[in-house]
């Protein structure tokens, strides 16, 4: 903490924030609508959603490699965040559409024909036309931001409670957490949850009142957005991890008995890592949808966040730069494999179809790292950097 | 003298085993005593009652002049009221620099929304350093302390408790695995912690609870069999039969 290594790690931190900051004024100098039109709309979308996958994966390692929870549900926060802002955009966009239609027509309609016309649109689809409880502050986007940090908020701060007050920890918290991303999953494909059950949410990329704006346009907003987002995140916990809290943090995953005998409250501890992490997670997935265009329930299937530790793990646990070369090359080669991209490879007697044996690619490639570089991608780059030096 | 902490007819079982029974104790302010016992005689149970670890079956645990009953409060609450623990095996925080360990058991205000944005004044990293001097490790206190010798882990260990300034301290085999000119040390540091806190010592080493020169109680099967100065306890024909004749 009053070491010398400070220093490095500032110097380390700025390096990273210019990069970011460069990468993004590089991709929009390349992209269609302010540049050159080098960069497609679709590719400025990935990169915009891979840097909010980022921002889940630094607050994944914060709690897991910093923390030492191993938990399974931070994705869910990030889905959930993406839900709350995909009601407003959704309710936005349907009751700008049904008003125009409805002036299009002869006689004046009540606002309970506007209402049912509104509910219509959005659930006919699992067999609805009234609007559910929980979509009362739809039509409002500041509520709904509030709702993006309030929610995952909430669910992590009640969990968290429960879970670390009784003093449930490794393994079977790690079970906890995926048990309650798979309840919460399983409840949102029912079609009468509220959210339009397994159809998800979806035309989340057409923003209300941007229509004049082209998708192109968009994309590059949504760009800068998550970078900002990420920029955002990786300073408040580089603050958190290099403060005397983050001694504390990291003392808790070592040996948390052993921290209590020092006077610590261990659970509030991790009860604020727990919630702080969830909160910045669905603003990510709230930043993430707009630019996804869909969120269904199996976007929360605990599957996503187990892919969340891989990524950290690959890149490299307890430091935040790992977390994110993790997060962004696992993303990026993921949809590259799976977007059909990768060529096939003829064997004579057997095609390797990259679409389907990416996952066994990564599975490998995840053992062989874990098992020959304790630190990760990062923990191979720092001893590389340090031979050649 | 005055009472800063009473063991009161405290028992406690683990599935039928009674491992304290019936046991009451007390020590005063900046008193230095001593627990000895063979195996299994309930020394480390004793320890884990009084820090908050184990509850006991009943009994009562007195704090301080207002006489607070430690049983129902949780181990960092003891631990705020002013009793430190060393534990028998050395317990530090490997990937930690030595100072690190240090600040991190400092006595300061642990709400987390201070501890972070806490910062060392100058005074507190004096009073630091002066820890690292007394327990002979200053020149190395930017090492990791993963990296140092088992008997440098003791010595930092006590000097967390220090770090921490408890009112009480309890020291599970601070002696263990050291060479006699650490352990020499040891006697040292421990009675010049006595000036200014209390401490119960539990050891097996004979001789260094003797340069200890002070109160020794004897346990033995989870209930106390002597006490007294040691040239007291060791002429108890009970305490030669169940721990020095062997």
């Amino acid at each position: 903490m009053i070491t010398d290594m400070n220093k490095s790690v500032k110097k380390h931190s700025l390096i990273f924030l210019i990069t970011i900051f460069l990468f993004t004024l590089l991709v929009t100098f390349l992209s269609e609508p302010f540049g050159i039109n080098f960069i497609s709309t679709s590719f400025v979308k990935v990169l915009g959603k891979t840097l909010c996958l980022c921002i889940a994966a630094i607050a994944m390692d914060v709690v897991w490699g910093y923390c030492g929870i191993l938990s399974l549900g931070h994705f869910a926060f990030f889905g959930l965040g993406g839900y709350m802002i995909g009601m407003w955009l959704m309710y936005e966009r349907t009751s700008i559409i049904v008003l125009n239609s409805l002036d299009d027509s002869q006689l004046p309609f009540t606002e309970i024909e506007l209402q049912e016309a509104i509910g219509n649109q959005i659930f006919g689809v699992v067999g609805g036309t009234e609007i559910p409880l929980i979509w009362t502050f739809a039509d409002n986007l500041y509520f709904q931001i509030i709702f993006v940090i309030l929610i995952p908020g909430l669910i992590a701060f009640i969990f968290g409670w429960l879970a670390f007050r009784s003093r449930v920890t490794g393994v079977y918290l790690s079970i906890l957490t995926q048990a309650m991303t798979l309840a919460l999953s399983l409840y949102l494909f029912q079609n009468d949850s509220g959210l339009r059950g397994n159809n998800g949410l979806s035309g989340l990329q057409n923003i209300p009142h941007l229509e004049n704006l082209s998708q192109s346009t968009i994309s590059i907003l949504f760009l800068w957005l998550s970078s900002i987002g990420l920029i955002f995140s990786f300073v408040i916990f580089n603050y958190i991890i290099q403060s005397k809290f983050g001694s504390v943090i990291t003392a808790i995953r070592d040996n948390e008995t052993r921290l209590r005998f020092f006077g610590y409250n261990v659970e509030i501890y991790k009860l604020f890592i727990f919630v702080i992490t969830a909160i910045i997670t669905g603003l990510a997935g709230a930043i993430y949808y707009p630019q996804a265009g869909i969120i269904n329930p199996a976007e929360i299937a605990p599957i996503a966040s187990i892919y969340l530790a891989v990524w950290v793990a690959i890149g490299g646990r307890g430091k935040l730069y790992g977390a994110i070369l993790g997060a962004a090359s696992v993303s990026l080669l993921s949809s590259w494999f799976t977007g059909g991209n990768a060529p096939n490879i003829p064997l004579g007697f057997f095609t390797i179809e990259w679409v389907n044996w990416w996952t066994v690619f990564l599975g490998i490639g995840f053992v062989a790292i874990t098992i020959f570089s304790k630190g990760g991608l990062i923990g191979m780059l720092n001893t590389l950097l340090v031979k050649i030096k | 003298m005055k009472t800063l902490l009473e063991v009161d007819n405290v028992s406690i079982s683990f599935d039928g085993f009674k491992a304290i029974k019936n046991l009451s104790f007390s020590i005063g302010y900046n008193e230095l005593q001593a627990i000895i016992g063979p195996n299994g005689a309930g020394k480390t149970t004793f320890m884990d009652i009084i820090t908050g670890q184990t509850k006991p079956d009943n009994g009562h645990i007195l704090w301080g002049e207002k006489s607070i009953d430690l049983i129902r409060k949780t181990e960092s609450e003891i631990a705020l009221l002013g009793i430190g623990r060393k534990f028998q095996k050395p317990t530090v925080f490997e990937n930690k620099t030595i100072i690190d360990n240090l600040i991190l058991s400092q006595k300061k205000n642990r709400n987390p929304f201070k501890v972070l944005f806490q910062k060392n004044t100058k005074s507190e990293l004096t009073s630091i350093e002066k820890i690292l001097k007394d327990i002979n490790l200053y020149m190395i206190k930017d090492r990791i302390a993963g990296e140092i010798s088992h008997g440098q882990k003791q010595w930092l260990e006590i000097g967390m408790l220090l770090s921490q300034n408890p009112k009480l301290m309890l020291i599970d085999e601070p002696a263990a695995g050291m060479t006699p000119t650490e352990r020499n040390q040891t006697v040292s540091i421990l009675k010049n912690i006595a000036k200014s806190s209390s401490i119960i010592v539990v050891e097996h080493d004979m001789e260094f609870v003797r340069s200890l020169n002070c109160r020794v109680t004897v346990l033995n099967e989870g209930s106390i069999l002597s006490s007294g100065s040691i040239d007291f306890i060791t002429q108890n024909e009970k305490v030669i039969e169940v721990y020095l004749g062997r």
